[in-house]
């Protein structure tokens, strides 16, 4: 079920609807409500323990990891919710890739690590594998660096390039959501800037939730933003126009940097 | 600019108080000086324990200590307990005794001996007793006492030898002079009633015989015992050639007939009776030059005119059969010449010597003690009492003395890691024996039983344990909820310090006597528990969706251990009715088939069945073993970085390929360290095995007999061994070969597991 540009991208693709969480007794998301559309980039932004993490985890029911969480409301990928009696979490993470803040790869080749998740899946052809990892590595624009080296440990990348690995890793299953837990915080400048050039072509493709502290790199590379502020959704719109002509006097706060 | 007081601190900044540097040199001290320490404690108890060790390994030391010119050569040679003062006999009345501490020399006379022609004799050393036979065909003994009598202000002390004369008999079989004696007794020094006998030789060529005086030691109903013949017996129409040599061992069961063609005749005698039970022939067609009792009366040295040195001992070749002699060992040759040898009173040492070689040699290793050229040829030796004094005499009139300081003659690599033929055994084996019920018996000190013991009780003991600790780790790990987790682990933690006296205690009174008639139930409970578990698993993988979404995850525990308990139920309930299938046994005698695993085992597979067995010592172990296993193996998997399982369980891996490809993988390492601790725990236990492992040194891989591990023989053993002793040192040896056991295995498993540190480490 990629998306393709066939058929018209779809405004609700992820629907948030009245989604409040908790840790144990603590509320850390109220009443949370939003649309993300199809193959655009969304970015989540405000200040520390807004929030906006928690709220990218629970796309992929990652939270549910963690012992003592629960919620109220709901979270529509395409039209189905993600707590239906009959969604399999397994699936559903198969659907939604993720790309982490710190470059994680595993103790494998480079190779193993794109092709992590067909193995799991089952998926063993040769060149089924073969094919994901080329496809995926171009598409992270990572090939041409390490194609004469997959087979080598991937610890022997640089800092970019582990992170690159990471998101081909991510988008080797063909998943449909591409969530980025502030994927640049751990890089240099240039490292940086090469991932957001990767996000803005991966969007063709992908619909890209991505959480970022970097108002610029929100501004670059983001077609909507969303500010989030002590767990409340307080304003989401254009990216041009919320950094442009914030509606709310928080967000204005945030965005020109009188608190963080 | 730099100022005068440029090194003036700053007021307004901070410095490091000197307190704190002070501090923290100190600590860095202390710390070094603790790490330090602890090595030197391991070094050092491991040089402890090899020092005591170490003496095992130095062979006899033998010096010579003095000698006096005695001018005569003399065929027999005797010594009081000491080494002090030998006696010199020629064959006359006349004994000749010489002392070594001053020098001086005394002769008694046999009172009855003056006129007599004494045509053969022989001396027992174990009696100190001399026996003759005259010409005229009448036999007769002496004993030679030694008393130490002391001066009266007790500040020395001398040897008083004296001559106690025994009843003379007459032989009444056969013709001519007596030409050879032999004197075995039985009889207890400190009760002198019971059997002896004399084995005698008259006559020389055709007329040549070979009669037994049985001879009775009874106590009156008054007085003192007085020593009676019982009868005699002629043995010469039984004998397969002309006699050469007659030896009766000297408790008197046994009788030797070494015949001039080489054949010796084995003759057994019961309370009356002389039988003959078995002719064999050392060297072939030869007569042997020598052929002398070891102590113990069970094996014999013989040599050959060649010089070729040889042990037989009686065993018996299958169960049923009667002890008969067989060859056990063969010794280094000697050189050609005449032969001299003694056997010490003490363990299975004798001295042989032959031309100018003189050799101390021990006969349950085979062992060459100690060997020496002499610039004499010996002509006849003894060993003392004691075993401390070789006293020899040279065809130089000379009588040497040598000290002798062998005080572990048993030891020898070969002793202790070599299959040895021990004296009855059918074979050569390893064999771990310490000690026995008498003072003439041979101590088997093989390691190899034990060494064997400690590896199968561990083997045992993982078996059991790594499967159960390792998933229980994994699950833990990976599968439990938080809040379950913080109850299991603590108790399983609690369950590691629990004392293994009482494990033990547990194994061998009430888990052995339950399991023994529950072993079919057992084996179905191993089986079927794990089956019903993977069967829930398939079967809940079958399950909708929206079913299995009702359990939360990390729940399904409830589920499954229900079921665990009724299949764990349903095996025990069942044991007995597969047992009435598979396991019956057809009883010998009534010929009736009874459904009965303990009986069934034993004719089914030919090995033994013990209550106390493998089985419960894997089972006590576990409790000793899985706690620690289960409790660094969970802490290693715990402590796989979060980002790492998150990162696969983002990419739609369920929670057991997590666990696969990576949570095992990072945590390997400290899984295996886990598991090499879970090793050292097993190889090092004792009390359980103490108690529940049965203690028989056996060399058996079966499940259902017992073992006896290393430490489990240290605990057994050391406060019953002699400090110093042999025995002491043997159990200090273990302590080394367990020492050196552990420390190779933990050495090759770090190696590893560095290793495989390597391969998964995460940068």
């Amino acid at each position: 079920m990629s998306a393709t540009t066939a058929t018209m991208p779809r405004p609700d693709f992820i629907h948030v609807e009245d989604y409040n969480f908790w840790y144990g007794q603590n509320q850390v998301l109220f009443d949370i409500d939003m649309e993300i559309p199809e193959c655009q980039v969304t970015a989540l932004i405000g200040p520390s323990g807004c929030g906006k993490s928690t709220l990218l985890r629970n796309m992929n029911r990652m939270n549910d990891l963690i012992d003592g969480v629960s919620h109220k409301g709901d979270i529509r990928l395409n039209g189905t919710s993600l707590y239906d009696p009959d969604v399999e979490v397994i699936s559903l993470r198969k659907r939604v890739g993720m790309v982490f803040q710190k470059y994680n790869p595993f103790a494998k080749s480079i190779y193993e690590n794109v092709v992590f998740s067909l193995r799991v899946a089952g998926r063993g052809k040769r060149c089924e594998l073969d094919e994901t990892v080329e496809r995926s590595l171009k598409d992270a624009a990572l090939w041409d660096e390490v194609k004469d080296r997959l087979h080598d440990s991937a610890f022997g990348l640089s800092g970019g390039q582990q992170q690159r690995l990471c998101i081909a890793r991510a988008i080797a299953n063909q998943p449909e959501i591409l969530l980025m837990d502030e994927p640049c915080a751990a890089l240099d400048p240039l490292a940086t800037l090469k991932i957001e050039e990767l996000i803005t072509t991966l969007k063709k493709q992908f619909t890209i939730v991505i959480v970022t502290h970097n108002m610029e790199q929100a501004t670059r590379c983001s077609d909507r933003t969303a500010f989030l502020y002590m767990g409340k959704l307080v304003e989401y719109g254009d990216t041009l126009q919320l950094f442009g002509n914030p509606k709310q006097k928080d967000t204005e706060a945030y965005i020109s940097g009188r608190f963080s | 600019m730099p100022g005068p007081d440029a090194k003036k601190p700053d007021p307004k900044r901070f410095e490091v108080s000197r307190n704190t540097l002070l501090f923290d040199r100190f600590m860095g001290w202390f710390i070094r000086f603790g790490g330090i320490a602890v090595i030197i404690a391991v070094i050092g108890i491991f040089f402890f324990i090899a020092k005591v060790a170490v003496p095992l390994f130095r062979s006899a030391n033998v010096e010579q200590s003095g000698s006096v010119e005695a001018g005569v050569v003399p065929p027999v040679i005797g010594v009081d307990e000491r080494g002090e003062m030998p006696f010199l006999y020629e064959g006359g009345s006349k004994l000749t005794f010489l002392n070594f501490v001053d020098q001086s020399t005394k002769e008694l006379t046999v009172p009855g001996l003056k006129d007599a022609v004494i045509t053969a004799y022989a001396f027992d050393t174990v009696r100190q007793r001399l026996t003759y036979g005259l010409e005229d065909g009448r036999v007769g003994s002496f004993l030679i006492n030694y008393e130490r009598k002391f001066n009266e202000d007790a500040t020395g002390s001398w040897l008083e030898p004296a001559v106690i004369e025994e009843p003379v008999f007459t032989v009444e079989h056969g013709e001519g002079p007596v030409t050879a004696v032999s004197y075995g007794d039985a009889s207890d020094p400190d009760d002198p009633s019971g059997a002896r006998l004399i084995v005698v030789k008259r006559g020389e060529g055709q007329k040549a015989s070979v009669s037994v005086i049985k001879l009775m030691m009874k106590k009156g109903l008054i007085g003192t015992a007085k020593l009676r013949m019982v009868g005699q017996t002629d043995l010469s129409s039984k004998l397969s050639g002309e006699a050469a040599m007659v030896r009766a061992s000297s408790n008197g069961t046994m009788i030797l007939v070494v015949s001039k063609n080489g054949d010796i005749d084995y003759f057994a005698r019961d309370v009356l009776e002389v039988n003959k039970v078995q002719t064999f022939h050392p060297f072939e067609g030869e007569v042997p030059q020598q052929v002398d009792l070891l102590y113990g009366g069970v094996s014999i040295i013989l040599t050959s005119r060649d010089g070729q040195q040889q042990q037989w001992s009686l065993f018996r070749e299958s169960a049923e059969s009667v002890r008969t002699f067989g060859m056990v060992k063969e010794f280094p040759p000697l050189p050609k010449g005449a032969v001299v040898f003694s056997n010490s009173l003490r363990n299975r040492s004798f001295i042989a010597g032959a031309g100018n070689y003189l050799s101390l040699r021990y006969s349950t290793s085979g062992d060459v003690r100690w060997e020496q050229q002499v610039d004499y040829k010996p002509v006849a030796g003894i060993i003392d009492g004691k075993s401390k004094h070789l006293i020899v005499a040279g065809d130089d009139g000379v009588i040497h003395r040598y000290q002798v300081n062998d005080p572990h003659p048993e030891a020898s690599p070969k002793a202790f890691f070599g299959k040895v033929w021990y004296e009855g055994g059918m074979g050569a084996k390893y064999q771990w024996q310490s000690t026995g019920g008498s003072s003439d018996f041979e101590p088997k000190f093989s390691l190899m039983p034990l060494i064997f013991g400690s590896l199968k009780g561990t083997f045992y003991a993982l078996l059991f344990s790594i499967p159960v600790a390792l998933l229980a780790a994994v699950f833990s790990a990976a599968f439990l909820p938080l809040s379950v987790k913080r109850v299991i682990k603590p108790m399983m933690e609690i369950m590691a310090s629990l004392p293994s006296v009482v494990l033990g205690f547990l194994a061998a009174f009430w888990l052995a006597p339950v399991l023994q008639y529950r072993v079919p139930s057992v084996m179905l409970m191993i089986l079927m528990v794990p089956l019903s578990v993977l069967m829930i698993g398939y079967c809940w993988g079958r399950l909708p969706v929206v079913l299995r979404n009702r359990l939360d995850g990390g729940q399904e525990w409830m589920l499954v251990l229900p079921v665990m308990f009724l299949f764990g139920w349903l095996g025990w309930i069942l044991g007995p009715v597969v047992e009435g299938w598979f396991f019956v046994y057809t009883d010998s005698s009534s010929g009736k088939q009874i459904a009965d695993f303990t009986m069934w085992w034993p004719q089914a597979t030919g090995m033994a069945f013990e209550q106390r067995n493998s089985l419960v010592v894997g089972f006590m172990m576990g409790f000793a073993v899985i706690p620690v296993i289960f409790t660094i193996a969970e802490d290693a998997l715990s402590n796989v970085p979060k980002s790492l399982t998150a990162a696969s369980a983002a990419l739609g891996a369920n929670r057991w390929q997590v666990v696969w490809t990576i949570m095992l993988p990072v945590a390997s390492s400290g899984i295996f360290s886990a598991l090499m601790i879970g090793f050292g725990r097993a190889v090092g236990e004792t009390m359980i095995l103490v108690m529940a492992a049965g203690g028989t040194p056996v060399m058996e891989g079966n499940i259902f007999n017992g073992m006896r591990t290393l430490a489990a023989n240290i605990a057994i053993e050391l406060p019953e061994a002699a400090v110093g002793s042999t025995h002491y040192r043997t159990l200090f040896l273990s302590a080394v070969v367990l020492f050196i056991l552990t420390s190779v295995m933990n050495t090759l498993a770090e190696v590893l597991r560095q290793r495989l540190r390597e391969r998964n480490k995460i940068v």
